[in-house]
């Protein structure tokens, strides 16, 4: 049992996902409360007394974020739900998606009311069709039992949401890229200043919030800041979705209470490194973060100042497993390749330090490294460390940093031996 | 009026600028590829990272073009760490192009190759085989595209969208395989102002395809002038062969010719913006030359056809005169002063649209298609030419006027520069020096007066039209 | 296109006034959901319909992945190369199918069914491998699945 559980509190039925359902589980009774006895501003003001960080990878404290917006500015405002859920090891989006879509709706809906926002959208990754679908149906039931359109709930509280389809770009999950895509572009994202919240979608003040961070919302306002601080730590508050996949005996979503021991998870919930092998390490938060070795991870805690500490992050929740005897060239190797693919391009330390480092981990992966190739994917990763238009480019320098700091013995290994000094494939023997 | 401090020394900024804008406006130099004066920022090339000092958070770097300046902040654009920068942006940059400045028309004034030796001026660390793609690709008639060596820092993009308005440019794929292309309906071909993009590329990416390979950069020089395609008047750079660099080889009259036009910058006309036809003007002025005075066809030497038109000029007792909307200020006024007491002066226009050539259009682009309209009507107003009865004289200046319009038995003194079989019917024709080969002054449709300046010697044989009027002008009798 | 142009109505009628622009990728989408891909005629109804610049849409059309100018096979097997999918065997699958079909990744059996491709993260690494076919996600999949599967697809 990992803890508390807020979010995945209900079991998983053919049924539970529709409107009925959820009703019956106490559903929309928080926007209820929110539009019948809160204005705006307590909504607000509830959310930032929760403490709740955003799950999409930055934790970024919510509240804040929607106190930037002025809800008198006389501008339309737009609230975009970022499941775009592109980060490599990522899949507890997709949990909410098909099986709560109605708590994101009315979470949605809450915070739409809270800062103002007339027409809200969810940008979700054009991959994913069932949960589209899932999503798409609760919409219409939401609609048609009157949680949208004009005079919700018989108030003077309006709200309509769009769900719009991506197309195969990673990027688009990143807040700016998402919204110059919902603009019908090319997912280019955007220079700050300006903040999005004060200028986003076609210019308007835009709240981008991850889905599971809106999915707790409606819990926020139904059971008070109070309550959710009570679950979690000090620092962060409430649960977390962890999605884990890789070299695990159990993979999947899991809801975690901040503060779990991060090895009983691994060894005990998840039934252990498959194959019964030692643990090597782990990319706790999706491959933006900084991998953690097996003695790294020995006396963490889930949490976000833990993991901070530990000079890595819980991130987008996407935990990786790797096991003893896995080659780490090759894990980076398959890595680089990803960011290479999905740079934007926008911005030259990314758009050609990417091609960079893919080349030259290639070029190792083939057995025709050289040892200075070390210190130059050590540079370019430096070159991308705070210099590019998106975090993107600093992302895939940490994870470059990351890998070649903790198994650096690897990498001169396959350099001057011009192979792995494992079996040089990814998977476990006899479990792929 | 925030005061910020660049380098050390303080400088006032305006509200709303960005710490590139007020360094640029305080003579302060930062590198930059993607950023433009007149363009949005785009912020992708990262160059003018400049750092910021901070004692209680630590400094901290950021690209000024997208800077907002505030009261107090101290901005350092040469040290260490923004040395570094810059030199690890311009690895990157250079990282897949292909350094061939050895074929490239934009050597010897390409930025990449300047912050290069300022800022970098290292042999490549790569080990990697450079990304190939394509090169000398059309985008137009007029422009070709390398897209190796193109840096994708969008100022081609943002000109057709934000400024032309074309929309004709953008960036197809994605990563280091961006490519710039043109909309499949080929709309970059009718874009007017096209080529300005060839001045706004950094680097030899878009480059003009009438000058491709025609001359090296340091071989030319520039001399100012103005377009003489519309009221509008934009100045322009004519380059032209320096003289140590004329070659033997070629036949003269190149080493007389426009290379190329650009524009000159101008706050107060065009900004830095021309249209396409100013970039042809070689096609205008270069047209076959008329160096041979004549008497209704015969060759004759020029101080006869001046006195032959003396003659016509003093026996006139209704002469009409045309006047020629090419003309500078000063041969107008030169006309003013020696003959606007013997004729019936009207202002003509020299050139009309072609067909097909835009007319008017929101950003340069006027319907009068001739130069100095504006400086011709503010001497001699602006009647419509009439020939009333027993005109018997008509000088006509300039290109334009369709002979068959003449009265019938008036003489004709024509004067222009080109060949043409009218030159034949006139009973007396003159040879006039061009544009390029003398200086002066245009007033435009907004009461600018911009300066040329000669580029070229004229024909020995040809006569400026100011000092040909003073001598028309010379014992001809005014008759009562 | 133009037979769409209703849905697309209906579609516009959802979001805020000045938002046509954003009608590219779902217009796009339904085109290509119809025809297969997106054809040089649909871009020119687009543009007219919507009234964005040409390019704007030419761009989107090559930025995104699951946009296509080309028809491709019936059955468009993606495969899921990366970590968690490579970690639990995408290697070995992708080499399979390659063999199995006779093509590269990226390539067409000549008989129009299958194209193969790979693909990145699909969200799905709690099932890996997975192989994405056409819209259908198929989870923890394997090599005999496959093989039944690109029997039973006409």
């Amino acid at each position: 049992m990992t803890g508390t559980k807020l979010l995945m509190a209900f079991p998983v039925t053919a049924t539970s996902h529709m409107l009925a359902d959820y009703r019956a589980r106490g559903g929309y009774r928080a926007l209820e409360k929110a539009l019948t006895q809160m204005s705006p501003q307590e909504v607000t003001q509830e959310v930032i007394a929760s403490g709740l960080q955003g799950r999409g990878g930055a934790a970024f404290p919510v509240g804040r974020k929607w106190a930037v917006v002025k809800l008198d500015d006389g501008q339309p405002h737009h609230l975009c739900c970022n499941a775009d859920e592109g980060e490599p090891g990522t899949f507890k989006d997709r949990w909410i998606l098909e099986h709560a879509p109605h708590l994101l709706l009315e979470s949605m809906l809450i915070a739409s009311y809270a800062i103002g926002v007339r027409h809200s959208f969810v940008y979700i990754r054009g991959e994913f069709d069932l949960p589209y679908r899932r999503l798409a149906e609760a919409v219409e039931e939401a609609y048609a039992a009157g949680y949208f359109g004009e005079r919700i709930l018989g108030t003077d509280f309006a709200c309509d949401v769009f769900v719009y389809r991506g197309a195969g770009s990673y990027v688009c999950g990143e807040a700016s890229g998402l919204i110059t895509s919902i603009e019908g572009k090319r997912g280019y994202p955007r220079n700050r200043p300006p903040r999005l919240t004060v200028h986003g979608l076609y210019q308007r003040p835009t709240v981008v919030n991850n889905v599971e961070t809106l999915a707790n919302i409606a819990g926020i306002i139904s059971q008070g800041a109070e309550a959710f601080r009570k679950v979690g730590t000090k620092t962060s508050p409430g649960t977390r979705l962890i999605s884990i996949s890789g070299h695990i005996n159990r993979p999947g979503v899991y809801e975690v209470e901040l503060g779990y021991p991060f090895a009983k998870f691994i060894r005990e919930d998840c039934g252990g490194v498959l194959g019964g092998r030692a643990l090597k390490a782990i990319i706790p938060g999706g491959v933006s973060t900084k991998v953690l070795t097996a003695a790294d991870v020995e006396p963490l805690a889930l949490d976000h100042a833990v993991l901070a500490e530990a000079g890595s992050s819980l991130g987008s929740g996407g935990m990786i497993v790797i096991a003893e005897g896995t080659c780490m060239v090759r894990l980076l190797q398959v890595i680089l390749r990803f960011y290479h693919h999905e740079s934007c391009g926008q911005c030259t330390p990314c758009r050609d330090g990417m091609g960079w480092l893919h080349g030259i981990i290639d070029r190792i992966a083939a057995g025709r490294g050289v040892p200075e190739d070390i210190e130059r994917m050590q540079a370019i990763s430096r070159a991308n460390d705070g210099t590019t238009i998106c975090g993107m480019g600093d992302a895939a320098g940490y994870a470059t940093v990351a890998i070649l700091d903790k198994f650096r013995d690897e990498f001169d290994y396959f350099i001057a031996h011009k192979r792995s000094r494992f079996d040089g494939h990814l998977e476990v023997a006899g479990h792929a | 009026m925030p005061e910020l401090f660049i380098n050390g020394r303080p400088v006032r900024a305006e509200k709303n600028q960005t710490v590139m804008q007020a360094a640029v406006a305080n003579g302060f130099a930062i590198p930059y590829f993607c950023w433009h004066p007149q363009l949005s920022v785009a912020g992708n090339c990262r160059m003018c990272v400049v750092e910021v000092e901070d004692e209680k958070n630590g400094n901290w770097t950021d690209i000024a073009c997208n800077m907002p300046v505030s009261e107090g902040m101290r901005v350092l654009t040469d040290s260490p760490g923004v040395a570094a920068h810059r030199k690890a942006m311009l690895q990157l940059t250079l990282l897949n192009h292909p350094v061939d400045c050895g074929i490239c028309d934009k050597a010897g004034e390409c930025t990449l190759q300047d912050y290069h030796y300022r800022y970098n001026g290292s042999p490549s660390v790569s080990r990697e085989a450079k990304v190939r793609t394509t090169k000398l690709y059309p985008l137009s008639e007029r422009i070709v595209l390398d897209n190796e060596r193109c840096i994708l820092c969008s100022r081609c993009v943002r000109f057709t969208s934000e400024i032309s308005g074309s929309h004709a440019l953008g960036i197809e794929q994605r990563g280091d395989h961006s490519l710039v292309r043109a909309a499949e309906d080929g709309r970059f071909g009718s874009d007017p102002y096209s080529d300005n993009v060839v001045d706004l590329c950094p680097v030899g990416a878009l480059l003009s395809r009438p000058f491709l390979h025609k001359a090296r950069v340091w071989y030319l020089k520039w001399t100012p002038s103005v377009c003489p395609g519309c009221e509008r008047g934009c100045t322009v750079k004519l380059w032209h062969r320096k003289p140590e660099w004329k070659l033997a080889a070629l036949d003269p009259r190149q080493n007389l010719s426009i290379a190329r036009v650009t524009p000159l910058e101008n706050p107060a006309v065009n900004g830095p913006w021309i249209c396409n036809k100013g970039r042809d003007l070689a096609r205008i002025f270069e047209r076959p030359r008329a160096e041979q005075a004549m008497l209704n066809g015969a060759p004759v030497d020029l101080p006869a056809a001046i006195a032959a038109a003396r003659r016509l000029i003093g026996e006139a007792k209704r002469p009409v005169a045309l006047l020629s909307s090419w003309g500078s200020n000063e041969e107008l006024a030169a006309f003013k002063d020696a003959l606007a007491g013997r004729f019936a002066s009207f202002v003509k226009q020299d050139c009309r649209p072609e067909p097909g050539e835009p007319t008017e259009d929101h950003l340069l682009i006027r319907p009068d298609k001739n130069p100095n309209a504006a400086g011709a009507r503010r001497l001699f107003g602006d009647a419509v030419a009439s020939f009333q009865e027993g005109t018997d004289l008509v000088l006509v200046w300039g290109e334009g006027f369709d002979f068959d319009r003449l009265p019938t038995g008036a003489k004709v003194i024509f004067l222009d520069a080109y060949l043409r079989p009218e030159n034949a019917r006139a009973d007396v024709f003159l040879p006039l020096s061009i544009q390029t080969e003398r200086s002066g002054h245009y007033t435009n449709f907004q009461g600018v007066v911009s300066a040329f300046d000669a580029c070229f010697p004229k024909p020995p044989s040809v006569a400026d039209a100011e000092s040909l009027f003073a001598a028309l002008a010379a014992r001809a009798e005014v008759r009562a | 296109m133009k037979h769409l142009i209703p849905e697309f109505e209906t579609l516009k009628a959802r979001l805020p006034a000045g938002f046509e622009s954003s009608l590219v990728l779902p217009c796009l989408r339904r085109i290509q959901e119809e025809r297969g891909y997106v054809a040089d005629g649909d871009i020119d109804g687009l543009v007219e319909y919507l009234g964005v610049p040409r390019i704007q849409i030419e761009e989107v059309l090559s930025f995104y992945t699951q946009l296509r100018r080309k028809p491709i096979g019936r059955w468009h097997l993606q495969v899921c190369r990366n970590v968690s999918c490579s970690m639990r065997g995408a290697e070995p699958i992708l080499d399979h199918l390659a063999r199995r079909l006779g093509v590269a990744p990226g390539q067409t059996t000549p008989d129009g069914r299958f194209t193969l491709s790979t693909v990145e993260c699909l969200g799905s690494c709690g099932t890996a491998p997975v192989v994405m076919v056409n819209d259908a996600y198929h989870e923890s999949v394997s090599r005999s699945e496959l093989d039944a599967l690109i029997e039973r697809l006409p």
